[in-house]
């Protein structure tokens, strides 16, 4: 990948060194994570909202928060990807809970029908959210509902009429199918 | 646990993707400290998923490195109250403003209220501290008042009954010749009262002692001091009296009253 701050940069850091020289916050080396994930987060920002002008926001936000937060990245936990993703999925969520997101939707689309409980989704034929087009409905949906959505187990129980156990059951179920898909 | 179930029951999935509950996190993250299939597992399934977004990206605009590079080299932008600008000006600019203006009001009240919550508590515990201490003030005193009240209702009843000889007590001693007392001697009941009219108060090794005399013979009615709270005094009964006398005697009383340190001494009138 080309270094576009034109600096001889060699990018073959391990994961190890990567995460060594970001948390001494080189700046370089949040230029090399930058040139290397962000389309990879973007793509996951894209599938919870649908809104380009917004996931830019959001993508840039999510990058300046890694900035911020590296050093309680705890390699023990899971690899640096897994980390950004979850920061990723996290704000992107957050974002499209928020009030001015909420009032924004709400003046573009007055007669969306998407309103009340359940909230606007992104797109559908990218990453993550492609491979969980080919679950069975009962799953989709309820995979919908908890990693795109952000809502809890018990939201969802509430949400669909269904019992918890059910609601944990089958989002378990999901994700064991998931991991064939992604294999 | 079988660790092969628990590697497969999903748990690595919703571990790796933000949806295990806390305690299932918690769970997870002491097993897969000590179990290294669970561990090489998570990263296989890490790996997938990475290598998935990764073949599956969207390449953003340039300009939002561009603002990220800008942001990390400008040290405010690291200050961890800034929002992105551009989600907060979607909605009125002035929102966020009087959000702002109005969280710096209410952190200020609450800072005020808990000041005042804590002084209004250290207040009161000090009032409800003081109002403890009047209070039993209050009930001694009232105690006291009874026990007055009581005693001025026996007084009553003695000099009421018919069956009550008064002894006045006059001073018999040179240096008492003030010395005052009346006995109050129920002949049926044979209660015997003394109520002190004025008497010096004696050294605190010394005591009055009251002594019925019968046919010239001393009894022995019991000691007692002179103080503010007890003008009435019940002493020892007695069945026959023809004089009571009241000597100074040491502290504890005496067998038999010292002749010489008789202060007051009161015949009974014939009956």
């Amino acid at each position: 990948m080309a270094n576009r701050l034109g600096n001889p940069v060699t990018h073959t850091y391990t994961e190890q060194e990567l995460v060594a020289l970001l948390k001494a916050r080189d700046e370089s080396s949040f230029s090399y994570l930058y040139d290397h994930y962000s389309a990879a987060l973007y793509g996951v920002i894209l599938q919870v909202l649908a809104e380009q002008e917004l996931a830019n926001d959001v993508l840039q936000e999510v990058f300046v928060n890694i900035w911020r937060k590296i050093d309680s990245y705890d390699s023990s936990k899971g690899r640096l990807y897994t980390w950004m993703l979850n920061i990723a999925r996290n704000l992107a969520i957050d974002t499209v809970r928020s009030k001015a997101y909420q009032n924004s939707r709400k003046n573009r689309d007055l007669t969306d029908a998407t309103g009340g409980a359940v909230l606007p989704s992104g797109v559908d034929n990218i990453g993550l959210k492609k491979v969980v087009q080919r679950l069975k409905t009962e799953h989709r949906d309820l995979i919908d509902l908890a990693y795109f959505k952000g809502y809890t187990h018990e939201e969802i129980s509430a949400l669909q009429g269904l019992p918890l156990g059910t609601v944990k059951t089958r989002i378990r179920s999901a994700l064991i199918q998931l991991r064939e898909y992604l294999k | 646990m079988n660790i092969q179930e628990y590697i497969s029951s999903g748990i690595i999935q919703a571990y790796v993707l933000g949806l295990a509950s806390e305690e299932e996190k918690r769970e997870f993250e002491e097993l897969v400290a000590v179990h290294p299939g669970l561990q090489q597992a998570r990263e296989a399934f890490e790996m997938s998923l990475e290598q998935h977004a990764m073949a599956n990206g969207v390449k953003p605009p340039q300009q939002v490195k561009d603002r990220f590079l800008e942001a990390i080299r400008d040290p405010s932008r690291s200050n961890p109250s800034l929002n992105p600008s551009k989600i907060i000006t979607m909605e009125n600019e002035k929102v966020p403003v009087r959000q702002t203006g109005m969280a710096r009001y209410v952190a200020a009240a609450a800072v005020i209220i808990v000041i005042g919550l804590g002084w209004f508590a250290f207040s009161a515990h000090q009032q409800n501290e003081a109002l403890r201490v009047a209070n039993e003030e209050l009930k001694h005193k009232s105690d006291s008042t009874e026990n007055l009240l009581n005693q001025v209702a026996i007084e009553k009843d003695a000099l009421k009954k018919s069956t009550i000889n008064v002894v006045k007590m006059e001073g018999t001693h040179p240096s008492a010749s003030k010395s005052s007392a009346n006995v109050f001697w129920d002949s049926t009941s044979q209660s015997v009262y003394m109520v002190v009219k004025n008497m010096p108060k004696l050294p605190n090794d010394k005591q009055y002692q009251l002594w019925a005399l019968i046919d010239g013979k001393p009894k022995d009615l019991g000691v007692f001091d002179i103080n503010d709270e007890k003008f009435i005094i019940k002493m020892n009964n007695t069945q026959k009296a023809d004089a009571f006398a009241i000597s100074i005697e040491q502290k504890g009383g005496s067998p038999t009253p010292h002749m010489d340190q008789i202060q007051s001494m009161g015949k009974l009138k014939a009956q």
